[in-house]
């Protein structure tokens, strides 16, 4: 039994052709049998055609035969997906709508699916990734300022927690920057990491070449210059050059030693290292700085150890952390440490929120899409009834039929995926060239660097998943048109159609009304979220930030061979050379740039009032500028003055603050003149005087508002990090040349970098709000299209088939008019059932946008009026052009027919 | 279609034709054509077996494991395949006849009241 089963499966062939023999022998027996039997009257050739009758049905017989042996299935799918292609080309229109409707809803699935795999789902790229945790340091609520739970660490502080800690195998402090990478003569800014010897085994990475930071280079602040290289930049720089251990590269201008090479693809966890450079070769003062918080720590569990049951530990231990180091300015306030799973912290809560939206947004216009195929075959169906009711009238099994129309679906929804893969690799590619730094980092989103957009890729897992969507959708879209089509109700469709036309349509006619509402309501939802997601875009767009980005040029320099004494004298020359050059008309300096976020804050302290209780202290942002950076950057002056070239080191310390700071702290009354103290740059034990107040600026985002801001005179208290602010009369690229050879002039070999005129830094900073709010309106727009094909659909399949009825309504003395409103007016119909539903469902779901959304209510009543005349409008134009055909019916031509 | 379909001549009732087949290799091995003889001419020509059906049957048979199948030479020297009754299917036989005994009997007491 076993072996002819496995006969049959294996040998088909051999299996068909022996059946054949043994029907010819049978045959050619029945025939001599019949030929001896008639003694001679009978013809050998009139024998066999007995036989055959005899026989009966051949080819059924073999069908039967070969159904019985188990064939069945596969032999009849192959016969049912002839039959879908061949019936496909008979009607290339209908096949070309619906492939190409298939193609983009499961294209654009996978390429969001993609998206949403690399960014949220994708296990992180690290050995057992699920034991890694962060910890943080927390800072309770301090005056103003919210309490926080992310703060990064100090090395003292860290030395404290890994000593007192049991439950983690291993530990790591690491920091990412941007630094100078030398080597020979070849100077490149790029992404570098401080790391210690434990950064590697904790994360279970390995070097590819080389060795990792030794136990010895971990032990004290001083340690060994040491560094290891990307693969990427090993490549670069050094041609993938297998000898280049022991060799020297500086780094911020000093000398290391390469010790090894990562293996491809790791690039630190901030994604973007080029250079790991060993921690304890850091400035030895920052390293002992209990309250230099710059590093991030990541612990390994040890096994058995559960994130939840740590997390309690974690809490412990930073009560142990913050009585090694209490908080010396602030009595009484206590610091704590809380650990998370680092896979929750791979990408920002907005990140993961859009994302969502997206997937979602995008499966309802799959939805959609599939609602119109199905609604196409629905009317493919109505066409095909009286081929299906013969076919169901001679016998054709029920199960089969839909077997086969099912068929049809599936075949057609492959043929839709396969040219989704196009559609899919083209949106992956669109996603993945999101730059992932300049966007996110300008919108101070967290998450780990390592997870980013330039993760997505067509992997097999998406694959995958577009298989599994592509006969889900075959199934979903065929199966109410396959079980309706199939109903059995022969006698109706034999008969002669015109007559029963009317009657066999009702039932088809509601399904497909019913699909249309569907569409136009899902439509609506998606309308109504890519509505209030644009809204948002034009108020962020709207937003004044305080200063005017339009022709002005930024940049920095990465002055680390320049002492700090003789900076100001290095800028001044900076200065006077930019402002020679030709249109070139502000130049200004400012340490942190407008809509960067991360600029320095501390505490205001009014010198002529009482102090006040501890963690209540005012608090305020703290910026360093040129006394040109104002006019530079346009923004106004209120009130009093603005520095000048004297308030420089040695006379008395003035500062100037925003007009936020001056409502915030002095409400009512005049600021200027006002004695305080700035808890930085040199301003804490000193008594300065508000000599001015200028508007305010937004420092951190475009969607935050501005908090209070004081500024300090450059050259009253130095810095060395400062970014250069030009305006210009015309296009500010045009000078980046002449810039340039002014920088090289006065300090040859010196990088200069991050060189973008200020309205790109605007841009970026709505890049990823602008790129959720289109993606989001490009599926709406698609889901609208899909909405309004149908509904086209609907109305003139209605048309064709109440001709006649039209025609005795033209004939009984309707006019065109008359005629146009009936068939408009039933478009309408399925909008406002279908609009009415779609409002319920937006204002059951647009809540989940709130997050996303700048000063929009999800359920803003503008936005959702706009999108019920936009559908409006739609429907009406859908089922104008059926109306019209309507009204040209000819009663005559109608009625005959 | 050349179906005898004389009065004298009945269609089989629906599930007795594996029955029979059954019933016809119990005693030597056959190959198809002899299985369509054997049953008309032991029922004399009464039951007549639409002679393409045996084979969709036959698989059906062979699929259940109750006969096995063959190629062997004919008495006229051509190839053909010959059914045999496997051991199972000896024991379906039995059962299916029991089966058939008892319904007939049922029938015929249906009869006689009437």
């Amino acid at each position: 039994m076993l072996r002819y089963r496995l006969r049959v499966l294996l040998r088909p062939e051999q299996h068909a052709r022996d059946l054949d023999e043994e029907i010819r022998f049978h045959l050619s027996l029945e025939a001599m049998q019949r030929e001896h039997a008639a003694r001679g009257t009978l013809t050998s050739s009139d024998a066999r055609w007995a036989a055959r009758r005899r026989f009966g049905n051949l080819t059924t017989t073999k069908e039967e035969a070969r159904h019985m042996a188990g064939l069945g299935f596969f032999d009849t799918a192959e016969q049912d997906v002839r039959f879908a292609l061949r019936s496909f080309r008979r009607a290339p229109g209908f096949t070309a709508v619906a492939i190409l409707t298939l193609a983009v809803g499961i294209g654009a699935n996978t390429a969001i699916f993609s998206a949403v795999n690399a960014m949220l789902l994708r296990p992180l790229p690290f050995r057992e990734p699920e034991r890694l945790m962060q910890v943080n340091l927390t800072v309770p609520p301090r005056g103003d300022a919210a309490p926080r739970d992310n703060l990064p660490w100090s090395y003292p502080k860290f030395v404290v927690f890994r000593r007192a800690q049991t439950i983690f195998d291993d530990l790591t402090l690491w920091a990412g920057t941007q630094a100078t990478v030398r080597v020979g003569t070849d100077a490149e800014r790029t992404g570098v990491e401080f790391a210690d010897g434990r950064y590697l085994p904790t994360l279970g990475v390995r070097t590819a070449i080389g060795r990792n930071f030794s136990a010895d280079e971990d032990a004290k602040p001083g340690g060994s210059r040491v560094v290891i290289l990307s693969d990427a930049f090993w490549q670069r720089r050094f041609n993938a050059d297998s000898s280049v251990l022991g060799r020297a590269l500086t780094v911020d201008g000093d000398p290391y030693t390469i010790v090894g090479v990562l293996r491809p693809g790791f690039r630190g966890m901030s994604g973007r290292a080029d250079v790991l450079v060993s921690f304890m070769s850091q400035d030895q003062q920052t390293l002992n700085e209990p309250w230099s918080h710059g590093y991030d720590l990541i612990a390994r569990l040890k096994p058995g150890v559960t994130p939840e049951a740590a997390k309690p530990v974690v809490r412990q231990l930073g009560v142990v952390v913050n009585n090694a180091y209490p908080n010396s300015e602030i009595k009484g306030e206590r610091w704590g440490a809380v650990g998370r799973e680092l896979n929750g912290t791979r990408v920002d809560p907005l990140v993961r929120r859009s994302l969502l939206v997206l997937l979602g947004a995008v499966g309802l216009v799959l939805l959609i899409a599939c609602a119109n195929v199905a609604n196409l075959f629905l009317v493919r169906a109505a066409s095909r009834r009286r081929e299906i009711a013969v076919r169901l009238a001679v016998g054709a099994g029920r199960a089969r039929l839909v077997r086969q129309l099912l068929t049809e679906s599936v075949v057609l929804a492959v043929l839709g995926g396969a040219a989704g893969v196009a559609v899919a690799w083209w949106g992956v590619t669109l996603l993945a060239t999101l730059n992932p730094v300049a966007t996110l980092r300008t919108q101070r989103l967290g998450g780990i660097g390592a997870v980013s957009f330039a993760a997505i890729r067509l992997d097999p897992t998406a694959f995958a998943f577009l298989a599994a969507l592509t006969v889900l959708t075959g199934l979903v879209f065929g199966l109410v048109p396959a079980l309706q089509a199939t109903r059995p109700s022969l006698t109706g469709d034999l008969k002669n159609e015109t007559e029963q036309s009317r009657l066999t349509g009702v039932r088809g006619l509601t399904s497909r009304n019913l699909l249309a509402i569907v569409e136009i309501a899902l439509a609506v939802v998606l309308l109504a979220g890519s509505g209030l997601m644009i809204k948002s875009l034009g108020k962020l767009l709207g937003v004044h930030p305080g200063f005017d980005a339009e022709r002005v040029l930024t940049m920095r320099f990465n002055l680390t061979d320049v002492g700090r004494d003789s900076l100001p004298a290095f800028y001044d020359q900076l200065i006077e050379r930019l402002e020679a050059i030709p249109g070139a008309t502000n130049v200004g300096l400012a340490d942190c740039p407008p809509l960067n976020g991360g600029c320095n804050g501390t505490e205001l302290i009014h010198r002529d009032r009482p102090k006040p209780m501890p963690g209540t202290e005012p608090s305020v942002g703290v910026h360093w500028v040129t006394p040109g950076w104002f006019a530079t950057m346009r923004v106004p002056l209120l009130e009093g003055r603005v520095f000048t070239r004297g308030d420089r080191i040695g006379v008395q310390k003035v500062v100037v603050i925003s007009e936020r700071t001056a409502k915030n702290y002095w409400p009512g009354q005049d600021p200027i003149g006002r004695p305080v103290s700035v808890g930085q740059g040199g301003f804490y034990d000193d008594t300065a005087y508000v000599v001015g107040v200028v508007g305010n600026v937004r420092f951190g985002t475009l969607d935050t508002l501005p908090v209070p801001d004081v500024y300090l005179s450059y050259y009253q208290s130095p810095r060395a990090r400062m970014m250069m602010f030009v305006r210009t009369a015309g296009d500010p690229r045009a000078i980046v040349g002449a810039v340039r050879r002014e920088a090289a002039a006065l300090a040859p070999g010196v990088p200069l970098y991050d060189v973008r005129p200020m309205r790109e830094r605007v841009a970026d900073a709505m890049a990823y709000a602008r790129f959720s709010a289109l993606l989001l309106a490009a599926f709406a727009v698609a889901a609208l299209a899909l909405a309004a094909l149908g509904t086209y659909g609907v109305i003139s399949f209605g048309v064709s088939q109440r001709r006649k009825e039209i025609g005795i309504r033209v004939a009984l003395g309707a006019t065109r008019t008359s005629v146009v409103r009936l068939i408009v007016g039933q478009g309408i119909s399925l909008a406002v059932i279908g609009g009415a539903m779609g409002l319920v469902g937006a204002l059951a779901t647009t809540g989940v946008l709130r997050s996303l959304l700048y000063d929009v209510a999800p359920s803003d009543p503008m936005t959702l009026s706009a999108i019920v005349v936009l559908l409006v409008a739609a429907v009406v134009v859908a089922s104008w052009i059926p109306a019209r055909r309507a009204a040209a019916v000819d009663p005559v031509e109608a009625l005959r027919g | 279609m050349a179906k005898a379909s004389g009065p004298s001549k009945s269609e089989l009732l629906k599930g007795t034709l594996d029955m029979l087949i059954l019933q016809t290799l119990s005693g030597q091995p056959l190959h198809g054509y002899a299985i369509a003889q054997q049953i008309e001419l032991l029922s004399d020509a009464v039951l007549t077996v639409e002679q393409g059906s045996l084979y969709p049957a036959l698989e059906r048979l062979q699929k259940r494991g109750w006969v096995t199948s063959k190629w062997g030479a004919s008495p006229t020297g051509r190839r053909a395949r010959y059914y045999t009754l496997t051991a199972t299917g000896r024991r379906q036989l039995g059962e299916e006849i029991s089966d058939f005994d008892r319904v007939l009997v049922a029938i015929n007491r249906v009869m006689r009241r009437v």
